[in-house]
């Protein structure tokens, strides 16, 4: 069966076993409820009953929808699969019990401050879903994945005497819309701290947030890529910078692969050093793989040519 | 888009570069309507000037090859076709007869016979 057709009854129970227990004791519970905890156990937040039935409801769909989303791709790897399912279990198992156990607190006291939560309960809904996670993943790992590229990585022919080059970049319009909001949001919080309307430390708390949103997605926007017989340079935003250069004689060899956000976890510089992606749009990726063993991956137009020029560049090294 | 140079061409820069930008149209790697990539990424990339570059991508503009486009950069123009190829090919054969000793009218009268 499919996973994303799985997954959609799946987490439709999961809903149901979030949301229907509190719906279900309504009558038992007090109104405003305790919703967090403090040191020693004391409740020191509450919420109104539906307030809390949409958190409840919102921390899982959100997370279901994502799951369903990502479901077509995510099983075409094997590190996919396994994200995939622990997500998913261990995401359920932990909105589940997190409903419960808020619940269970709340049962039968007589206001919110009267609700105790036991330390075990909270232990359990830390320590549960992330076992669950872990053995779910490695249940749903499936195949090891087989060798991405091809034995013979793609070749130019160049005749003797011949220099060349490759050039190629990609934009993504979105980070730009996005920053661009941020900066709107910048700009009409600083009329209003101006005219008096909002404080200076309500902006100070968005503040940092707001330029960091605006900065990654000036950088994210576009990317551009060069190949000569320096090695590889990519630069980043409208202005070519920052800059990352790779000599060509850390490259093993270059090839093409699809990589899509849904695999390698959404857009941006993505992964763990030694499997990173830089990743502005689903498709057509460059892969290089380094003579440690690492690899990087750049989302990239025309990738194919630049690849070939790669191997053919390292192979001339290599005779000369 | 790759481009390719070769260093024993005697003609000057910018003919070179605006020959090897119609080389790579003219063998498909570039379909009409495709952006070329900024001329500054083209210039670091060969070590040269941006103006060479930009002399270059004005020649192929007069010649029909390429659009220029307020905001959205250069673009390879609608009307380019095969011609350019051939063109580009033509301009390989004629130095390759030079290189023979035979002149462009020999060539055009090659050219006849076969036809």
């Amino acid at each position: 069966m499919n996973l994303r057709t799985a997954a959609l009854p799946a987490g439709a129970v999961v809903a149901a076993a979030v949301v229907a227990p509190p719906l279900a004791l309504r009558d038992r519970l007090p109104d405003p409820m305790a919703i967090h905890w403090g040191p020693g156990m004391v409740p020191d937040n509450a919420a109104s009953f539906s307030v809390h039935l949409i958190m409840m409801a919102a921390l899982w769909g959100l997370l279901w929808l994502g799951l369903v989303a990502a479901a077509r791709r995510a099983v075409d790897s094997r590190p996919g699969r396994v994200s995939w399912w622990a997500l998913f279990s261990g995401g359920a198992l932990f909105a589940i019990l997190i409903s419960a156990t808020t619940l269970w607190a709340n049962l039968d006291a007589p206001v919110w401050t009267d609700a105790r939560l036991d330390p075990l309960a909270t232990a359990a809904v830390v320590i549960l879903p992330l076992a669950v996670a872990v053995l779910s993943g490695y249940l749903g790992r499936g195949e090891p994945d087989p060798p991405a590229y091809d034995a013979q990585p793609p070749r130019l022919r160049l005749r003797s005497g011949e220099r060349a080059v490759w050039v190629s970049r990609i934009s993504n319009p979105w980070p730009l819309i996005i920053s661009g909001a941020g900066a709107a949001v910048l700009f009409v919080l600083g009329t209003l701290e101006m005219t008096g309307f909002v404080r200076m430390s309500s902006i100070a708390a968005v503040l940092p947030a707001l330029v960091v949103v605006l900065l990654v997605g000036l950088f994210a926007s576009s990317l551009s890529a060069r190949v000569s017989e320096d090695g590889l340079v990519l630069a980043f935003g409208p202005f070519g910078w920052p800059v990352r250069r790779i000599r060509l004689d850390k490259i093993h060899h270059a090839h093409v692969e699809e990589r899509y956000p849904s695999q390698v976890g959404g857009w941006g510089l993505r992964g763990l050093p030694g499997r990173t992606t830089i990743m502005l749009r689903g498709g057509e990726c460059l892969i290089l793989t380094y003579h440690s063993g690492g690899r990087l991956g750049v989302s990239i137009d025309d990738a194919e040519r630049g690849a070939a020029l790669i191997n053919t560049l390292i192979a001339e090294r290599t005779a000369a | 888009m790759l481009l390719t140079l070769d260093l024993n061409d005697a003609r000057p820069l910018h003919e070179q570069v605006a020959a090897a930008i119609r080389r790579a149209i003219g063998e498909g790697h570039y379909v009409p309507g495709d952006r070329l990539p900024p001329a500054r990424d083209i210039a670091a990339a060969l070590g040269i000037n941006s103006n060479t570059v930009l002399r270059a991508l004005r020649e192929l503009r007069d010649e029909g090859l390429l659009e220029f486009r307020r905001g959205r950069g250069v673009s390879v123009s609608a009307r380019a076709d095969g011609r350019a190829l051939l063109r580009e090919r033509a301009r390989e054969l004629l130095d390759e007869a030079r290189k023979y000793g035979y002149r462009r009218e020999d060539l055009i009268t090659l050219i006849e016979e076969l036809a």
